[in-house]
């Protein structure tokens, strides 16, 4: 092997993905160099990394998000390469341009790619033009005189959406070809208020749906294999919660068939680096839903099962090497699922929580891919989640339960996190028979709420017997006495 | 003598009593004997509630008391009688602006002395990269404001006090 082309990487991220990939480059016998906002001081990224760089700006998110200031910490620490991670500036063209301009290697697609996925529609037009399958569609700026009728054509059920939103925002369901032109007017007025532009597109509303995607990875010589795909249709609020890898929902035909259709649109796109493409599943058929032009929250599930390091494989394509794999060698073994643990309480509707953590322990025998450690704060600055929990067995039945144990023998203390309800998922029937799409927790609100009585005496006990003024209202009191007390007094 | 416990908002009333092996704990529908606690770590024990043992881990802070049992954390408060007293009697008129859920402050559009009318904006705050402007929940003058720009508070945290015109 050749030596790489650089010996340092700036990671501009923060949290489980910076350690994650401060790993990789550790192994890989790479300098680590972290740009860091003062919040992040005592967090297990900063800790780890070789070089650390602060940076600062008008809110902790505004700091990583300052394309000037990431490039000038990258220079500082004379980084020769630039790992995005996930979120922050990862999707952004302009960023991915600066980067390459300063001359520094950018790990990742090229920017043309980025955009051309970037944008809903172009990436949309080019995945049907290229022959691969779109949900059903119209576009009101293609023919803004026919859109209704091109719309109509279409058939019931279907989904207004504006061109240029997003977040489910002016978003309708018409399920009657008669409410049609006024859900088309009002939809268009809420885009107009909301993103000051009210051009809007129809498609077919797919029920029901699961979100399935597929990992791929290419170089810069035209080579393009597949990762397998990986189900991550336990969602909240259009976020994920539980990934897995393989899918119930696929039988082997169809998972040939989604992963060769992935391949073939990064292959029209000249995807090089590490790439996902999103489908929308429902009754045996798939459509392309967007490409995610960088790494995602949930690649350990792909690593577990194929024993690929995505982000070695990143790092060595943005240097310019040939994929060392070919399609056959990647090989799918077993089952894995990664648990989301976020800081928020879905008992009162997923709202975030905060605090210092008092106390941390991981359960042994799992992978744990974690961004905090044990006296940090958990502040509301950022995403909420916190850590991920992957396992990997040989069926999905045994995956479920060693997630199961997991997570509830994980100890967080000091900020409540989303664990109870992973649990409850986890031993749901729906879950375990495989059987659910992205509605699955609205239309299960029950594993959201739990049950708030269950076994709290011995949380009673324990706090009783913990608080010293309740111990010594006991001791000062001689035996007989107690026996008789009752509630009166 | 009674104490209480409030666990996600619901208060529970308990009292401990000693008994030959460890406490008897009186709950308000059930005696359970004997309960004990052996510490283990300054952060970990064994309860033995009704002839089981369990393990539990713990963290106190204040009347906070964070704790880890069969998979399940709670949060418990400890409703101190003292305390519960003095905020009991202090029911003052001042009006606050309170925080929705935690978070950080974008910009501040008053200053301390302004009069201001329900409904209108006091500052602009992030969470979780949601932008929400917080509001005057009635008319009145602006007495003090609690936080700066670019400063992160807690759920419920006062951020703004105002008072009555004219007092």
């Amino acid at each position: 092997m050749h030596k790489l082309p650089f010996d340092t990487v700036l990671i501009a991220n923060r949290g489980e993905i910076a350690v994650r990939i401060i790993k990789t480059l550790h192994k890989l016998g790479l300098r680590s160099a972290i740009a860091y906002h003062e919040v992040d001081a005592g967090s297990p990224a900063v800790s780890m990394a070789d070089l650390t760089i602060p940076i600062s700006g008008r809110t902790p998110i505004a700091s990583y998000l300052d394309i000037a200031q990431i490039i000038a910490a990258a220079h500082k620490a004379n980084a020769g390469a630039l790992h995005p991670g996930y979120g922050m500036l990862s999707e952004s063209a302009e960023f991915a341009r600066a980067v390459i301009k300063a001359g520094i290697a950018f790990i990742g697609p090229a920017p043309e790619t980025i955009e051309l996925m970037g944008d809903k529609i172009r990436a949309r037009n080019f995945v049907q033009g290229n022959g691969f399958p779109v949900a059903p569609c119209a576009i009101e700026e293609d023919d803004p005189a026919t859109f209704v009728s091109r719309a109509r054509a279409i058939g019931v059920p279907l989904l207004v959406k504006p061109s240029g939103g997003g977040g489910g925002k002016g978003m309708r369901i018409v399920r009657d070809l008669a409410t049609l032109e006024a859900a088309i007017e009002q939809a268009s007025s809420e885009a107009r208020r909301y993103f000051g532009d009210g051009r809007l597109y129809v498609e077919r509303y797919i029920e029901s749906p699961r979100h399935i995607e597929v990992q791929v990875l290419g170089d810069s010589f035209g080579n393009l294999v597949h990762l397998f795909e990986r189900e991550c249709s336990v969602q909240r609020r259009f976020q994920k919660i539980i990934e897995e890898t393989p899918s119930p929902a696929l039988s082997p035909e169809l998972r040939t068939r989604i992963c060769e259709t992935a391949v073939g649109i990064a292959r029209a796109a000249n995807y090089q680096n590490a790439g996902t493409v999103e489908f929308v599943f429902s009754g045996g058929e798939f459509y392309f839903l967007e490409m995610n032009t960088r790494l995602q929250v949930e690649h350990p599930v792909t690593e577990m099962i194929t024993g690929v390091d995505l982000i070695a494989e990143q790092v060595y394509a943005a240097a310019g090497r040939e994929l060392a794999l070919s399609q056959s060698d990647i090989v799918s073994n077993g089952h894995a699922i990664e648990l989301r643990l976020c800081a928020e309480a879905p008992e009162r509707g997923y709202v975030p929580t905060t605090g210092k953590v008092l106390l941390l322990e991981y359960p042994d025998g799992v992978r744990i891919d974690s961004g905090i450690m044990q006296g940090q704060h958990i502040t509301p600055a950022f995403d909420p989640m916190l850590a991920k929990i992957i396992v990997h067995s040989p069926s999905r039945i045994e995956a479920a339960l060693k997630a199961h144990r997991a997570v509830r023998e994980l100890v967080l203390l000091g900020c409540e996190t989303n664990a109870s309800l992973l649990a409850r998922i986890l031993c749901d029937e729906a879950f375990l028979g495989g059987q659910f799409h992205t509605g699955y927790l609205e239309e299960n609100p029950h594993l959201a709420a739990g049950t708030f009585s269950a076994g709290m005496s011995a949380f009673l006990a324990s706090a009783a017997l913990l608080t010293r003024p309740v111990r010594e209202a006991a001791d000062a009191v001689p035996e007989l006495h107690a026996a008789l007390g009752s509630w009166r007094n | 003598m009674h104490h209480s416990f409030e666990v996600d908002g619901v208060d529970h009333e308990l009292w401990l009593s000693s008994s030959q092996q460890g406490y008897r704990l009186h709950l308000r529908d059930q005696v359970i004997t004997p309960v004990a606690f052996t510490h283990r770590s300054d952060s970990s024990g064994i309860l033995t509630i009704a002839g089981e043992s369990e393990p539990v881990r713990f963290a106190i802070e204040g009347e906070l008391i964070h704790l880890h049992i069969r998979g399940r954390t709670r949060i418990l408060r400890y409703n101190d009688p003292l305390r519960a007293c003095a905020s009991g009697n202090n029911e003052t008129h001042a009006l606050v602006a309170r925080a929705p859920m935690p978070g950080f402050v974008v910009a501040i559009t008053v200053s301390p002395g302004q009069s201001v009318s329900a409904g209108m904006a006091l500052m602009m705050i992030e969470s979780m990269k949601l932008e929400t402007i917080i509001r005057s929940p009635q008319d009145g003058i602006v007495d003090r404001i609690h936080v700066k720009e670019g400063e992160s508070f807690e759920h419920d945290a006062v951020l703004v006090t105002l008072s009555k015109e004219g007092r």
